[in-house]
């Protein structure tokens, strides 16, 4: 693990039309780390990772990452495809009319990529899905279906994974599963995660660093182990809920 | 503004080529008709008291028309979206039949249907006559709208209801104040369509305020007053339809399906069987009767008279389907290109002046726009437009792009952002995720669109009227004109053969658009 940080948010300000959401935030993130964005709803948790993926621009502040500037007063100087990240959405965002073998092998395709079939089947075996390559999305089940939004954003070899609350509609049972999953896609494919989530129990389960948001302010940041016995008024009170 | 414009350049140039072509001579003939060939106080004291008469009696003739279309709509729109009667899905379909039809067709067959019982037919040539063709033809627009907001209402919203009251008091205190939005767009734009319809007073040879207008321009010549008119209507209009913009542009009846929503239907038990009769006695009276009399018109004196009308209408079926089908395909991209960017390129501050652009052009009467379209094109420069298909093409489009786009605006709205997004963050680029993606998503939508807009264009006659190039063959128009002066059962015939065109396109691609979704669902 390396102490140079990978991902680096600088004095970032953000707001929707009038509505505030960031108030000048700074926040690194390290290479190879599994790092939680920790806080309840409309903290700013999603607003973070948009911001890091290029999908919204800061009204002030620079985003950093491996020391290139991404973004600069209000301005994307790399798009979203070129930050070499994947994106994992609430939602998942699994477009329903194409098959999974064919939502694996879209970015690829695009990027007209050598042995796609291979690299798509080889991501399918990997996660036990290659019975379901020419099923639709909707043949799934919640879990399958994350699996395959992961290996979407995987097939493309990012160095960074954003997950905006990945596991927001699944039962405790395949939660627990699935956290395993995540915890092991670190190691397997040599990622960078930042995870959001308003659950604290599975902060708690996967994170290296969790960063505790409330309105827009970061209140605080350390490891399970810290935030668990934190003094921290706002921190105590979110972990009793 | 400028710099979005650049950046979106299929926009930019849909958005100019409107402005280009529909608004402009539009404006050109209001500033010149009002300010330049005359000064307006002299133009305004051509507004008579006679004309204000008139413009009342229109104005009765539409509020009677809004009232009860909205009170039968509302029933017929409760039994059919609220209720398990059975055959519903056939009459929620069937029903909407008139409204496809243009407006003359039904009142040439209501016209035969006194002449057939009673041999009379001064009953119907009068305001009762068009007030009640009106409401057949503008019932299932009302029907459509109550029902789908209907649909749309929250379940638990009614079932906490019904733990405090009955049924009754659900009704009156929960149900109909939620759907007050749609009684009222209903209302407005049942009385706009009236206030502004030409062909059925114009047959029954009832002076209305559209007929007037008609009257001065192509009679009189009186081009200043027939404008000065046209103006005081267009106010009307788009004064009524900005005070319900809001809730007509987001209306669900707009949206091709009806997602989301998890309707609770109510069990008639003892009313069931009256329910039905309505339904039956509804659909009957609308939809078959008028084909059934047109038939026995058609065909009392043998087949001569429907092969006659035949002969007469082929040679315009090419003419007006190759119109119709030109037009709904641009009328579906001009639709696709403003849906599209209020939806998903302008962000939060989203310029919406081509939204108002499209809604004021289809706010103002037929007849108005085709007389704007005339004084416009009818110059050495653009006589290609004028004396060519072109000027009817163009008054489509002008017409019919803002349902086109407010149907494709709510499907693009249906799919989450993040399915672009997704694809943006794989490299993917703009078009492609248009090509691949979105479109994909939004087939059924696009289809519909542009079968209504096919419809439509297909029996248009207020425009089409106005600015058909003499020596052309378009099939409204030809059965307009030879009206006049042929038999009945030759009228009769052709408006059957009209009225079966129609229904027939009506039901191939209501099949057509059934194994289109069934393909989309399997995926």
């Amino acid at each position: 693990m390396t102490n140079t940080p990978l991902i680096e948010l600088k004095n970032i300000t953000h707001s929707y039309g009038n509505k505030s959401v960031l108030h000048d935030l700074t926040l690194e993130f390290k290479a190879k780390q599994l790092s939680c964005l920790l806080g309840s709803s409309g903290c700013g948790k999603t607003t973070i990772l948009r911001l890091i993926a290029g999908l919204e621009t800061p009204t002030n502040g620079q985003i950093i990452i491996e020391n290139k500037i991404l973004t600069k007063n209000k301005q994307i100087l790399i798009p979203p495809h070129q930050r070499n990240i994947g994106f994992i959405f609430q939602d998942l965002a699994l477009w329903p009319h194409f098959t999974i073998y064919k939502n694996i092998a879209f970015g690829l395709n695009e990027r007209k990529e050598k042995g796609v079939r291979d690299t798509v089947f080889k991501m399918l075996e990997f996660f036990d899905l290659q019975e379901h390559a020419d099923k639709y999305p909707h043949q799934l089940s919640g879990g399958q279906k994350q699996l395959v939004a992961i290996s979407r954003s995987l097939v493309l070899k990012p160095k960074i994974l954003l997950m905006d609350e990945p596991l927001a509609n699944l039962d405790v049972k395949l939660k627990r599963k699935m956290l395993e999953h995540i915890k092991n896609l670190k190691q397997n494919f040599e990622l960078s995660i930042i995870y959001v989530t308003h659950d604290h129990k599975e902060a708690f389960v996967i994170a290296d660093k969790i960063v505790v948001l409330n309105n827009g302010k970061i209140e605080e940041t350390g490891t399970v182990e810290q935030i668990k016995k934190s003094e921290n008024k706002f921190t105590k009170y979110f972990l009793e809920y | 503004m400028g710099k979005k414009l650049i950046k979106h350049p299929l926009y930019t140039i849909t958005y100019l080529s409107f402005g280009f072509f529909i608004v402009i001579p539009f404006i050109y003939t209001l500033v010149t008709a009002l300010f330049i060939e005359g000064s307006l106080s002299d133009n305004l004291q051509l507004l008579d008291k006679e004309t204000f008469l008139l413009l009342a009696k229109s104005g009765l003739i539409a509020f009677s028309v809004a009232f009860f279309a909205t009170l039968f709509g509302t029933i017929l729109g409760f039994i059919l979206y609220k209720t398990n009667v059975q055959f519903r899905v056939f009459f929620k379909i069937s029903l909407l039949i008139p409204l496809f039809i243009s407006p003359y067709i039904l009142a040439v067959a209501w016209k035969d249907f006194f002449y057939f019982f009673i041999n009379n037919t001064s009953f119907i040539y009068s305001y009762i006559g068009v007030i009640l063709v009106l409401i057949s033809v503008f019932t299932p627009l009302s029907m459509l709208i109550v029902g789908s907001a209907l649909a749309n209402i929250n379940t638990q919203l009614e079932e906490s209801g019904f733990i405090i009251t009955n049924f009754r008091r659900v009704i009156f205190k929960i149900i109909l104040p939620l759907i007050k939005p749609a009684l009222i767009s209903s209302f407005v734009l049942v009385f706009i369509f009236s206030i502004s319809e030409f062909s059925v007073p114009a047959f029954f040879g009832v002076n209305v305020f559209t007929t007037e207008i008609f009257t001065q321009f192509s009679a009189f010549y009186n081009h200043s007053l027939a404008i000065l008119q046209s103006t005081l209507l267009i106010l009307i209009c788009v004064l009524l339809l900005l005070a319900e913009r809001k809730h007509i542009a987001n209306a669900p009846f707009l949206s091709v399906s009806e997602k989301g929503t998890n309707n609770k239907l109510y069990n008639l038990k003892s009313i069931n069987i009256l329910s039905l009769l309505f339904l039956f006695a509804w659909f009957f009276i609308t939809i078959i009767s008028p084909f059934l009399i047109l038939f026995i018109q058609s065909f009392k004196d043998g087949t001569s008279k429907f092969v006659q009308a035949f002969e007469l209408l082929l040679p315009t079926f090419s003419n007006s389907v190759g119109l119709a089908f030109l037009s709904a395909l641009i009328i579906v991209f001009v639709g696709f290109t403003a849906a599209y960017h209020s939806v998903r390129q302008g962000g939060a501050k989203t310029n919406k002046s081509f939204d108002w652009i499209l809604l004021i052009i289809f706010a103002i009467p037929s007849i108005i726009l085709g007389i704007s379209f005339i004084k416009f094109y009818n110059q050495a420069m653009l006589d290609f437009i004028y004396s060519s298909y072109a000027i009817i093409i163009i008054a489509y489009v002008g017409k019919f792009s803002f349902i086109s786009a407010k149907l494709i605006e709510n499907a693009i709205k249906q799919i989450p952002n993040s399915f672009d997004e997704a694809a943006q963050i794989e490299g993917i680029t703009a078009f492609t995720r248009l090509q691949k993606i979105l479109i994909p998503l939004i087939t059924p939508t696009l289809f519909v669109a542009f079968i209504i807009s096919f419809i439509f264009s297909l029996g248009e006659l207020g425009t089409t009227i106005m600015l058909y190039p003499p020596g052309t063959e378009i099939m409204p128009i030809k059965v307009f004109t030879i009206m006049a002066n042929a038999t009945q059962s030759l009228t009769s015939s052709m408006t059957l053969i009209i009225f079966s065109i129609t229904l027939l396109l009506i039901i191939s691609f209501y099949f057509t658009m059934n194994l289109f979704s069934k393909g989309f669902n399997n995926k």
